[in-house]
């Protein structure tokens, strides 16, 4: 009974073992064979990285923040300087209108007077001389009335000898003979002390020579006068005769009509303005104004009517504040006259092209517009490209740099190392911010191509901050170096190619790629600040910090929020993302950290 | 010393390797640690030599030093008759795969971030040992006699236990076909199961592939199972020399006596005398004056403080550095 009970026990027990020993031969065997799939390092990260809730909300971020700037540029329908206007009234400056008191002056067909010789009457104007001499020619200067002058050549024709009353007339062309009216008018002219004197149609002038004087007769060369005389016919001059004569007229003050050329004026003046009407028979009309005002239009291609200029030189004089005057639709349009000093400027409301700033959100405009009138949400768009890309290439660059500077420093040692640590030490007393606003104004003042000058801001920015990334990569590749796998590398024969880039490289990686993610946040948070303070990326050229730099007054802050706040918060998710990504791959990458 | 020339596949002559210490703003030296000071030994080709001695002697420098891996300060190593120190850079690459190093932490001798065919085969690539077409069978064959499985070759270090990992170090070296491979303390890093399976493949490997090895341990059992000489470095010298047996049996200087009573006997019946010594290893940078060793010497007599004693071959083939014994052979 005992034996067979020892037998069962023992049977149970050897199926026992059987049992497990198959369980475990099909299902749990430690041996290689069994084991699943193993994985590269990379793909331990990849994995590692895709647990990390937070590295993915930030991945999801970046990966928006791309969609939108570089998918999203190519779907929205504006461009990114495309200026929006709209159609409106606005208070705009139409006339000037100076009350004159410089001396114009005409010039006689065929006859040279320029700037010039206006400056030598000026002179001797005021100093109260009758004659001038510029150009080795002598002007006579003749005064028709107050403020207006006649400036003529005088051609000598006779010397005169007057001792106490007793005259004589030498003639100083053969032939050349004076009647008693003109020996008359001389008499009288030298006792009056005139310098000229008119007999009949002729004008003389009188010339004081030493003892003698010297008689000549003149030819007109200019009038200089304070009036201004504009004819209806914009186009064609009125002519240097019409305008001496109608002076003459207008001074002459008993006859307010004259002739000239066949054609009979009249004058019509009121006050300081004068009107001046061609008569042809019964009727007459208007044919010129003449008045101590200049009117300009502001605008070059505007042409202002003589009855314009009329009824404005009118409202003038009267002191009005507003005129009405019909535009060519015969609408009465209301003008606002306001004075200073010497100078009165004319208002209109005109409808024009207006640029629709600063515009609320609306279907067509997402996010509204901007003070220049540029959709936000496009240069939103625009924006982000030009900032991750900046952000990537100067990581790149960066990288680059610091790989090769800390390479070479790391693996080489001894001088190179003690060199280029200097050089690192170095940048790294650089005080970055004044550096950069000093490159930026300089920028400025070379009046750099906005395009290229985003290319500077890239390269500066590359080159300022390599020296982090090169002291990472030294560190790591002077304890590398020493690493037993370095030694038995170089045991083995391996050229130094090989070594550097095959096992150096590949185990500096995972650091560098931490820093450089961790880095770009750093580059778009500075590009945002330079261009902020206007040193970066410059108008037109849309970028994040530049969006927000457009927002200068608390009044704009306050009422337009929907222009500085979607860029802030872009730069905010972006940097946060690639935090968050960067802190995420370094979890990922370091094996020992287990969550 | 007697032994055929021709057949000694590495001889050290003279070799010293002095570490220079500067202190201070102008990198002047102030002094010099001798790690390696005067040391010569040859090794007969198809045999294992063992080197044991305290940690800080300079074993390693002796091996590192050997691959010219570290540049020497003075002395010889020759290798099948070629003075390393004195080849070029082309010259060196090119007898690089005939001497190889298998190191004692067998976690960091790997690059983290390359499978393990990859480990084993680059430099049979580099160096264009094998045809391109046979470079896969090659290394199988390679991973196979190392203990190691094909389907590893995809695998990444992190993915082996430290024994599979120093088959791995074992592998990369036997893969370049070398004559010499120096192991520096390849077992200590393992536990003992494991140990004795390094040993054995070593030596297998050592049959098949007609090697020689330098063996570095601080484990004096280890170098007994394996080595056929011994020597003993003390501070950075070679206080005694000579083959697997005599130096067991009868060891005569006083350090390798203490040394040599330090190893566990695994018979709780037997009484063994222990020798203790007294202080540690003094400084190599500043070392006693004399015999190096007369601080912890029990034996310390008035000519050890003074005079520094001459490797001498005091039985045939057993050489010891040490006042005790006047040479009885002249050689």
């Amino acid at each position: 009974m005992d034996k067979d009970k020892m037998d069962k026990d023992r049977e149970n027990r050897k199926d026992k073992i059987d049992r497990i020993t198959e369980y475990t031969d099909i299902d749990n065997g430690l041996s290689d064979v069994q084991r699943v799939k193993v994985l590269s390092p990379g793909m331990l990260v990849v994995r590692r990285f895709l647990r990390n809730r937070l590295a993915i909300i930030g991945f999801v971020i970046i990966t928006f923040m791309f969609l939108f700037s570089f998918v999203g540029g190519l779907l929205t329908p504006y461009n990114e300087t495309q200026v929006f206007r709209y159609i409106g009234t606005m208070s705009k400056e139409y006339v000037s209108v100076t009350i004159n008191e410089e001396f114009r002056f005409t010039v006689a067909e065929g006859m040279s007077y320029g700037n010039a010789a206006h400056a030598r009457f000026i002179l001797a104007k005021n100093r109260g001389d009758s004659v001038f001499t510029h150009n080795d020619d002598e002007y006579h200067i003749i005064q028709e009335a107050e403020d207006f002058y006649r400036v003529v050549l005088s051609e000598p024709k006779a010397r005169i000898t007057y001792i106490r009353g007793v005259m004589s007339v030498t003639p100083l062309e053969n032939g050349l003979s004076f009647d008693e009216d003109v020996q008359n008018a001389i008499r009288q002219a030298i006792e009056t002390e005139q310098t000229s004197f008119i007999v009949g149609e002729e004008q003389y002038t009188l010339t004081r020579q030493g003892r003698d004087y010297v008689l000549g007769t003149i030819e007109d060369v200019a009038i200089e006068s304070l009036l201004i005389t504009d004819g209806v016919n914009t186009n064609k001059d009125l002519g240097f005769g019409f305008k001496l004569a109608l002076e003459k007229a207008l001074r002459s003050g008993d006859s307010l009509s004259f002739q000239f050329e066949g054609d009979f004026y009249e004058i019509e003046e009121d006050e300081n303005v004068a009107s001046v009407y061609k008569v042809t028979g019964s009727s007459r009309e208007q044919y010129a104004l003449i008045s101590q005002m200049a009117v300009q239009a502001i605008s070059p291609d505007v042409v202002l009517t003589i009855e314009f200029k009329t009824a404005l030189e009118k409202a003038i004089v009267d002191g009005e504040r507003k005129f009405t005057y019909p535009d060519d639709a015969g609408n009465a349009i209301v003008y606002d006259i306001n004075r200073i000093n010497n100078v009165y400027t004319v208002k209109t409301e005109t409808r024009t092209h207006l640029i629709s700033m600063h515009e609320q959100p609306s279907s067509q405009h997402w996010l509204g517009t901007d003070k220049h009138g540029m959709d936000v949400l496009t240069r939103l768009m625009y924006g982000g490209r030009i900032s991750l890309m900046i952000g990537f290439l100067v990581v790149l660059l960066e990288t680059a740099l610091g790989v090769v500077m800390g390479g070479l420093a790391g693996y080489f040692g001894k001088w190179v190392d003690m060199l280029i640590m200097r050089i690192v030490d170095v940048f790294f007393c650089i005080p970055f911010l004044p550096i950069l606003i000093i490159l930026g104004s300089v920028m400025d003042k070379l009046d750099v191509d906005p395009q290229k000058r985003i290319y500077y801001l890239m390269l500066i920015l590359g080159i300022m901050s390599w020296p982090g990334i090169a002291r990472m990569v030294r560190g790591q590749i002077l304890s590398l170096r020493e690493q037993e796998f370095m030694l038995a590398a170089e045991a083995t024969g391996l050229s130094i190619y090989r070594r550097i880039f095959k096992h150096l490289i590949p185990n500096v990686i995972p650091q560098l790629i931490v820093l450089a993610t961790l880095g770009l946040g750093g580059v778009i948070l500075y590009e945002s600040t330079l261009s902020f303070l206007g040193l970066g990326v410059k108008f037109p050229f849309a970028s994040w910090g530049n969006i927000i730099s457009g927002v200068s007054t608390a009044y704009e802050m306050t009422n337009f929020w929907f222009v500085w706040i979607p860029a802030g918060l872009l730069i905010l998710l972006t940097v946060l993302g690639f935090n968050f990504v960067g802190d995420g791959l370094r979890d990922a990458f370091d094996p020992k950290m287990k969550r | 010393m007697s032994e055929i020339k021709d057949d000694n596949i590495i001889e050290v002559k003279n070799l010293k390797k002095y570490y220079p210490v500067s202190s201070g703003l102008f990198s002047k030296v102030k002094y010099f640690v001798k790690a390696v000071d005067d040391i010569s030994f040859n090794i007969k080709r198809g045999t294992t030599m063992g080197l044991v001695g305290e940690s800080g002697c300079g074993k390693t420098t002796v091996g590192k030093t050997i691959l010219r891996l570290t540049d020497k300060t003075d002395g010889q190593i020759l290798f099948n008759g070629i003075d390393i120190h004195a080849l070029n850079r082309k010259d060196l690459r090119a007898i690089r795969p005939k001497i190889q190093i298998i190191f004692q932490d067998p976690y960091s001798s790997l690059s983290p971030r390359m499978p393990v065919g990859e480990i084993i085969g680059e430099a049979v690539r580099d160096n264009n040992l094998v045809p391109k077409e046979d470079f896969d069978d090659y290394i199988s064959k390679v991973m196979l006699d190392c203990g190691l499985q094909v389907y590893h070759k995809d695998r990444y270090p992190h993915e082996f236990s430290g024994g599979q990992r120093q088959r791995i170090c074992i592998a990369r070296s036997i893969a370049l076909n070398p004559d010499f491979i120096v192991c520096d303390e390849p077992v200590s890093a393992l536990d003992v199961s494991i140990q004795a399976q390094i040993l054995n493949l070593l030596m297998e490997l050592q049959e098949k592939y007609s090697l020689t090895y330098l063996f570095i341990s601080h484990d004096l059992s280890v170098v007994e199972h394996i080595s056929d000489t011994v020597g003993v470095m003390y501070l950075g010298s070679i206080v005694e020399y000579s083959d697997k047996k005599t130096i067991f049996g009868n060891p005569l200087h006083p350090y390798t006596q203490a040394l040599f009573s330090a190893i566990p006997v695994p018979d709780p019946d037997i009484k063994k005398e222990r020798i203790i010594l007294e202080g540690s290893m003094p400084s190599p940078a500043n070392p006693p004056s004399g015999c190096k060793f007369h601080t912890r010497c029990r034996h310390c007599m008035e000519i050890c403080k003074h005079q520094d004693p001459q490797i001498l071959e005091v039985e045939k083939g057993h050489l010891v550095a040490c006042h005790l014994y006047p040479s009885k052979i002249r050689s």
